[in-house]
């Protein structure tokens, strides 16, 4: 895919969203014009483009859009659900002709039949035989004005348009011929010639650079300024003159004037091409001689001569000042938003991680060295290193609200394909987490949103039966909590029901009899492969895939997933993410002879045992911290790491969301900043540890994944127990 | 229409020569010798990449023993692997010999650095095709899977390793998630 291509592809992508967004504003609130201005403008682009580029397919057919559209805009045509519905549906539909054109594939049956559909329901509210008398009569009404002003016309009822392109206009990625070709749904191109004069010897001749230059007859009810348009694109790499059907000579005269090839073989062509008779060029080429002498004279402003001569139409000149006013605004955003590839960004951000590493050496070895300067400097230096490292890490950070808004699309058109009425609401959308993160959030929520929605809603029969409000709510809510993002999805539905997982687990073996499950546990069997209770499986979800793939996803991004349900209430699904991939601040421990780091995000508080206090040996066990029971886990035995030397054990009191757990360790090494360096496909299916980092020695030291460690305990505990209960069975018989 | 005939039937006369002169020049594949557990074994060297002093490496928890650590290689964190147990021999104590074979693997596209534990590393031979022997079904005491071949060298057999399956990362990384699942 070549590069202009490309960009095109991705403006399309974001003027397609700009498009949606508008469109569902305006289905709130249907008078708001700058919703339908920027649906408008998302539409011309389109097709402007697409013409430049050749992709007949998406330029007739926004075409056909931008022109409802139009009528919307100048309040034609009323905004109601169903308008909303079908243009909608045709934004859907540029965007698979768009993909599908800069892939170069050839658009398919089904493609072919939604187009057709979709332009005879736009084609209703066009009347398409009015516009066109009402352009003809604008049109004449434009000539009877040229006509009083001067009786020096020139007969000829086509437009005149002369083309000559820079040189270098092949190199910036433009075609020329396409611009002809898009000139050619305006009207019919009577004549062309094809000017070579500026051709160099064949030795010169560069094939990059276009030599070429175009006179064209042009016979169109379109106006100057929608001719002008069809070289938008060009329009600071040619040069250009529109002369209208009948002008005056006097314009001709000034063209050919401007042109760089020979007067007279400007004037032969024109005559040739049937613009100009012979009497009309000899008197063009006499008002030049005239005008020459009239410049030395008194030199008139162009401008004004251009008003004098009406050569301008009025809407060319309220094109150019409007064009003016849009790209005033389109500066100051652009101001204040630059677009930076993400390649550049990661090796910008892996360089800091190396920085942050070679730092802590550095901060080593000066502290070793005991210089009292040297160490004041370093810590300064330190501070700034920490400083760049959030800051580039900021670089990454976006708000969640896009991600977010996205489904209000999906909720529209789900709640709609189901005959329910479902509102999405939504919290915190500002809650700002690494892209990575947030471009792979993007599919687990559309899995949840879309089970709440089948599932956890109920048909509005069933809302009335059972007293609720007859309209659904979805919740999308976003919050920042001890160092990760929350993100719920909720619902008002009719709540999990802990009876069919029950009987549904069973069937698939995912419990034993007999064995005893909090409401908790129950619900999260929801997150086990291959299990839904789903009677039917519909299109959206059911398949019982959905939730454990929503684990896994979540999961691979160091998050978990957990689930609360009260029957009849909602279900509310909560996941739990890190803000970032990269860099995390660390907590240092030694347990045996290896190093290990706790993200301090989650490391509560320290307690450094007496020797009198000292918890019991084993594995794990639980201490009394202020009244509350505190459960501990001895990373030394459970890592199966040697025995310490130093007697003295800490407790590192750990927090991951309503869980607290102690892990006694050997030594408390203190905070640093580490680069989570990924441990490669073979190790990072091991739960319990999330990566591994380069200390300043050169080491590299396991980072803990706390929460999956405690479910890991947990587990282990259980299965214990419960083996131990089988054991004592077995002995009993 | 003689000419051209003899023509044709030259060419392939012609690569056969080439294939003569080729076959007589090739001297076979250069093959990396070690020592693991007292038995030589030998690798194409087209995979390796680096041999390393043997240091003291970070164990990982929850891994099975094959699994000795990670080290840093340059900034990265790469596996290294137990070639003696991984091939269920014995392991045994670092000596000053000890070296760390890194090779640089790839799946599903992805390239990866792994480095494997060896007791010493020979030399570097060039062993010509004829000279290998296909793997016996039994008796070489570790699964026929991972061998290539047996390489002949004055009249003794050195088992040739396949280190795309002895280190495969799909089966290696099965077999950390067993261990794990079994362990919890």
């Amino acid at each position: 895919m070549s590069s202009p291509e490309e960009t095109f592809l991705l403006e399309c992508g974001e003027l397609l969203t700009s498009m949606e967004d508008a469109l569902l504003q305006m289905e709130s609130s249907p008078a708001d014009s700058d919703s339908i201005n920027s649906i408008f403008r998302a539409a011309h682009t389109i097709k402007g483009t697409g013409g430049v580029f050749g992709f007949d397919d998406v330029e007739s057919f926004t075409h056909v859009v931008e022109n409802v559209l139009d009528k919307v805009r100048d309040n034609e045509i009323d905004v109601d659900s169903q308008l909303i519905a079908i243009l909608l549906s045709c934004r859907d539909h540029i965007e698979i002709l768009v993909n599908k054109a800069v892939a170069g594939e050839d658009i398919n049956d089904d493609d072919k039949d939604i187009d057709t559909d979709l332009r005879s329901g736009l084609n209703k509210y066009l009347d398409v035989p009015e516009a066109v008398e009402n352009n003809l009569e604008v049109a004449e009404e434009k000539h009877t004005v040229e006509f009083e002003s001067s009786g020096s016309m020139v007969i000829s009822d086509n437009w005149h348009i002369s083309l000559r392109f820079d040189k270098d206009v092949l190199q910036n990625g433009m075609d020329p011929l396409s611009f002809m070709r898009y000139l050619k749904n305006l009207g019919e191109i009577v004549h062309v010639t094809t000017l070579y004069d500026d051709f160099p010897k064949l030795e010169d001749f560069d094939p990059e650079l276009c030599y070429l230059g175009f006179e064209i007859d042009f016979s169109s009810e379109a106006d100057k300024e929608q001719i002008e348009q069809v070289f938008e694109f060009v329009r600071d790499m040619c040069v250009l003159h529109i002369l209208p059907p009948r002008a005056h000579i006097a314009h001709y005269s000034e063209v050919i004037q401007s042109l760089p090839e020979d007067d007279m073989r400007i004037g032969e062509i024109l005559i040739a091409s049937g613009v100009l008779t012979k009497r009309e060029l000899d008197e063009a080429l006499n008002k030049q001689e005239k005008s020459f002498q009239a410049e030395n004279e008194n030199v008139t402003p162009i401008g004004e001569v251009l008003v004098e001569e009406k050569v301008v139409h009025e809407e060319v000149v309220n094109a150019a000042l409007n064009k003016q006013n849009t790209n005033k605004i389109i500066k100051s955003t652009e101001q204040t938003v630059l677009r930076v590839d993400a390649d550049k960004l990661d090796s910008l951000i892996n360089l800091v991680g190396e920085l942050v590493i070679s730092g802590a050496t550095t901060n080593m070895l000066v502290n070793k060295s005991g210089d009292e300067q040297l160490i004041e400097s370093m810590s300064s230096m330190s501070r700034l290193v920490e400083e760049i490292r959030d800051n580039a890490l900021n670089l990454r950070m976006v708000q969640i609200g896009e991600t977010f808004n996205r489904f209000k699309r999906v909720v529209r058109d789900v709640s709609k394909e189901l005959g329910k009425d479902i509102k999405l609401n939504i919290n915190g959308a500002d809650a700002e987490l690494d892209k990575t993160v947030v471009e792979k959030i993007g599919d687990p929520l559309m899995h949840l949103i879309r089970n709440s929605m089948d599932h956890g809603i109920e048909s509005s029969a069933d809302r009335v039966a059972s007293g609720k409000d007859i309209q659904g709510n979805v919740w999308l809510n976003a919050y920042h909590d001890s160092g990760s993002i929350v993100i719920e999805v909720a619902d008002d539905g009719r709540g999990l029901n802990r009876d069919k997982i029950l009987t549904k687990a069973h069937e698939k073996g995912l419990i034993s009899d007999g064995q005893v499950l909090t409401d908790h546990e129950v619900y999260r069997l929801i997150f086990e492969a291959g299990f839904s209770t789903a009677e039917t499986v519909t299109n959206l979800s059911g398949r019982g895939v959905g939730m454990d793939v929503v684990r896994r996803n979540i999961e691979a991004l160091r998050g978990s997933v957990d689930v609360d349900s009260k029957e009849n209430e909602g279900t509310t699904i909560s996941i739990r993410l890190p803000l970032t991939l990269a860099i995390i601040d660390g907590f240092l421990v030694r347990v045996g002879d290896s190093s290990y780091v706790i993200p301090l995000d989650m490391v509560n508080e320290c307690i450094e045992l007496e020797e009198g206090e000292q918890a019991e040996p084993g594995m794990h066990g639980y201490i009394n911290l202020r009244d509350e029971v505190l459960p501990y886990l001895r990373l030394r035995n459970y890592f199966d790491e040697p025995a310490s030397t130093t007697g003295l054990e800490s407790i590192v009191v750990v927090k991951y969301g309503t869980n607290t757990a102690g892990f006694v360790v050997d030594e408390l090494l203190g905070e640093l900043q580490t680069v989570i360096k990924p441990m490669g496909k073979i190790l990072q299916n091991v739960k319990g540890i999330s990566g591994a980092t380069i200390l300043g020695s050169g080491n590299v030291a396991i980072i803990l994944d706390v929460p999956n460690l405690i479910v890991r305990a947990t587990q282990a505990e259980t299965s214990h127990v419960i083996n131990k209960a089988s054991d004592e069975n077995v002995l009993l018989h | 229409m003689s000419e051209i005939m003899s023509a044709v039937e030259n060419v392939p006369s012609l690569t056969e020569t080439n294939e003569l002169v080729a076959k007589t020049d090739d001297t076979g594949t250069k093959y990396l010798t070690f020592k693991v557990g007292g038995e030589l074994f030998g690798a194409e060297i087209n995979n390796i990449s680096e041999i390393i002093e043997y240091s003291d490496m970070t164990r990982v928890p929850f891994t099975p023993p094959h699994i000795r650590g990670v080290s840093n290689l340059r900034g990265n964190v790469v596996p290294i692997i137990d070639l003696a147990i991984r091939l269920g021999k014995k392991p045994g104590q670092p000596t000053k010999r000890t070296c760390i074979i890194i090779v640089e693997m790839e799946d599903a596209g992805e390239k990866m650095d792994i480095g494997f534990v060896v007791d010493e590393v020979d030399e570097v031979l060039d062993i010509h095709e004829d000279d290998i022997e296909p793997a016996p079904q039994f008796g070489a005491d570790i699964d026929s899977a991972y061998i290539n071949g047996m390489g002949k060298l004055n009249g003794k057999f050195v088992i040739l390793l396949l280190l795309e399956q002895v280190l495969s990362i799909s089966e290696l990384s099965q077999l950390i998630s067993d261990y794990d699942l079994l362990q919890s």
